[in-house]
């Protein structure tokens, strides 16, 4: 039995939890290369016009795995936290992908909820039946694949640079380096050190969130908010870059909450979609790198506060 | 305390009845236009969805009337509607608007508590007795059902009317009419009187016009500004449709839903094609078009706002459906850029090819 993952969406933060789990049951893996153009191109002839690029890219990713394995997987990630959602297009994503693309093998979508233990197990018992009878097997996968993503560790922290920065936005939009062209590298080589939300603690950005009239019942939401908030208020960073994508939903709210709480502190809003240029992107970045050099300057020399100076935000 | 609402078809004239029968001060935000948008379009996020800035016009419409607490109800969540309070809040507040906001959101997220008191802020502010308050809620819901059903009675008969456009004027003048009743008891004998009359329209009975069912988001299809009017296009056209989402649908299963006995046939009929719910009414959307397909409409129409997450998922449905049920179903994606002409073109192009599929099948048999 082969199971396929598709390098997708959020199997950059759980891929320990689910190659585990399946491996666990005895299941051969096929998992897609990370994402090139080839995968790209194919997510965007199947998908929905409408839909993200990630999404695109998610359906790429499946249709370069359909022809290699007997049982795919297609996560249906409901819920993360208590009380939270993700995004409607990931609880969609099974539906999406089943009729756009032709020609798949069988699928596991079970709904995953991930915010109790028995929620875990009513996942694991209906996703691991499909390859084994032995449920006690299964719980058993599921103890060890649990304990694997609690070993595991994502998110940049970058030490050592003059300037640092807020790197934000979805983890896929920051861990696929194809999708984001490297956004990491870039500042990097230009002297900007980047920091993820991974590298702060939930307490840190908990009263930052509870200032907000309604809590936010997106986890990324949460986070984001949360994590560049509170950046600023701590003045951890010189500056934010957010990574989006076009058409997504959420991240229109979230920037503008987030512009709403931090005013003009520098931010620098990457939106990409399949015809996003580097070029542009390089330009953008490198315009960006120079202000936060000379506002660091002027800090320096005159005032402890300095003065902000406003963001550029057009898209790219 | 002068109160506005946000406009979504009919529902102004409920409020207007409830605010009527409590006795409270309020302000109906100018009809749906141009202007509207364009001011809500400049205030509002570029990419935020299109309710949401017809939304802001209104209430920059209404604040300038005179309003100073805005009412909306809420959600809370998946989909992005849950955080327009928020969000519509900060931003009034940053263009140096002074209003207050209640928002009615489900107990689930806020609290029977919560709920209570924000309830009881627009209670307190009327004069009336406990009984009449109930009493101007009971006539404001029946109102509000009566308007629906008034509705669907005409976009129903339009294909059957003797005199093309009958229909369309009886509905266009019970609006107006019951606008300028003023009181609840007036607006209630007002909507009874052209329920009789649509009821008395001649129509052939043995015609078999073209059916669409219109399916979607709820606000664009609701609100006829935001869908370019749709609905008054086809009634022209001697087209009959039907829309299950209506604002008293809505109350109705928005009240259920937390004990999961809400629309029992949505949840049939989407089960083999969308078997959750994920957000925004995209369950009912495909719910709904196979419905349509089982009660022998000639096809669906699906509108929907650009950038509308619930609605790209059920976008990448529909066509299966289509393909499974050979039933045909034109997707329209609507924004403040949405051109008139493209627009009537791709529903022109679309009945055409209902009425070709008619033929063909009558010359089959
Ligand atoms: S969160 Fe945004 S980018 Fe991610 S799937 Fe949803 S709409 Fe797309
Ligand atoms: S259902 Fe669509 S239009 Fe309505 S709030 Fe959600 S994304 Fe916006």
């Amino acid at each position: 039995m082969k199971v396929g993952i598709p390098r997708g969406l959020l199997y950059d933060q759980y891929h320990p939890f689910f190659t585990r789990f399946f491996t666990e049951l005895g299941a051969e893996l096929a998992v897609s290369p990370p994402t090139n153009r080839a995968i790209l191109d194919a997510g965007i002839q199947c998908c929905v016009d409408e839909a993200c690029l990630p999404v695109k890219v998610f359906h790429g990713h499946v249709s370069c795995l359909k022809a290699q394995c007997d049982l795919l997987f297609i996560p249906r990630i409901m819920r993360l936290y208590r009380g939270e959602y993700i995004c409607p297009k990931f609880c969609g994503l099974p539906e999406m992908v089943l009729n756009s693309i032709y020609g798949l093998p069988e699928t596991i979508t079970e709904p995953f909820y991930a915010d109790s233990m028995a929620g875990l197990r009513k996942w694991a018992l209906r996703a691991g039946a499909r390859i084994t009878r032995d449920r006690r097997r299964i719980k058993a996968a599921l103890e060890a694949a649990i304990a694997e993503q609690l070993r595991f560790k994502t998110g940049y922290d970058d030490q050592g640079y003059p300037i640092r920065v807020a790197l934000a936005g979805h983890p896929y939009n920051l861990y696929d380096t194809f999708i984001n062209m490297n956004v990491r590298k870039k500042l990097n080589r230009l002297g900007i050190g980047v920091v993820t939300e991974e590298s702060m603690d939930e307490e840190e950005m908990a009263p930052e969130v509870a200032s907000l009239f309604k809590k936010p019942f997106w986890t990324f939401a949460r986070k984001t908010y949360g994590f560049i908030s509170a950046s600023v208020a701590g003045k951890r960073v010189q500056g934010i870059v957010y990574v989006s994508s076009f058409a997504c939903g959420i991240d229109s709210v979230i920037l503008e909450l987030v512009r709403d709480r931090i005013g003009d502190f520098p931010m620098l809003v990457l939106k990409i979609d399949e015809h996003t240029g580097e070029a542009g992107v390089d330009t953008r970045i490198e315009a960006f790198a120079d202000m936060l050099e000379r506002s660091g300057r002027v800090e320096d020399h005159h005032s402890p506060h300095g003065q902000r100076l406003s963001c550029c935000e057009s898209p790219v | 305390m002068k109160i506005t609402i946000p406009h979504m078809g009919n529902v102004y004239l409920a409020a207007k009845a409830l605010f009527d029968g409590l006795g409270v001060d309020y302000v109906i935000p100018p009809m749906n236009s141009k202007a509207a948008l364009e001011i809500g379009s400049l205030h509002s996020p570029e990419e935020i969805c299109l309710p949401f800035k017809i939304m802001v016009g209104n209430y920059i419409q209404a604040i300038e009337q005179g309003a100073d607490t805005v009412i909306i109800t809420g959600s809370c969540g998946p989909c992005r509607f849950g955080e327009y309070c928020e969000m519509q809040m900060k931003l009034l507040r940053r263009l140096g608007y002074q209003v207050d906001f209640i928002v009615i959101d489900a107990p689930k997220c806020i609290g029977l508590k919560e709920l209570m008191a924000r309830i009881a802020r627009v209670a307190a502010a009327s004069p009336r007795s406990r009984a009449q308050k109930w009493r101007a809620l009971a006539q404001a819901v029946r109102i509000m059902n009566l308007l629906d059903a008034i509705e669907a009675k005409a976009h129903e008969k339009a294909g059957y009317e003797k005199v093309r456009g009958t229909c369309k004027r009886l509905l266009h003048a019970c609006r107006q009419e019951t606008f300028r009743c003023k009181t609840p008891r007036e607006m209630l004998r007002c909507l009874h009187e052209y329920s009789r009359r649509l009821d008395q329209v001649p129509c052939d009975n043995s015609a078999k016009p073209i059916r669409i069912a219109i399916i979607g988001e709820i606000y664009t299809v609701i609100e006829p500004f935001s869908n370019l009017y749709i609905e008054d296009k086809l009634m022209d056209y001697g087209i009959s449709t039907k829309r299950m989402m209506t604002p008293s649908w809505w109350m109705g299963n928005t009240i259920m839903s937390p004990l999961k006995i809400n629309s029992p046939g949505i949840r049939m009929a989407s089960r083999d094609y969308l078997p959750y719910y994920i957000g925004g009414h995209a369950r009912e959307c495909v719910g709904e078009a196979v419905l349509s397909w089982k009660e022998g409409f000639d096809g669906a129409i699906q509108i929907f706002p650009m950038g509308c997450m619930p609605e790209i998922v059920s976008k990448a449905i529909l066509p299966a459906i289509a393909r499974d049920k050979d039933f045909p179903v034109l997707s329209l994606v609507v924004d403040e850029m949405t051109g008139e002409a493209g627009y009537v073109t791709r529903i022109e192009a679309f009945i055409d090819m209902l009425e070709r599929r008619r033929s063909h099948a009558v010359s089959r048999h």
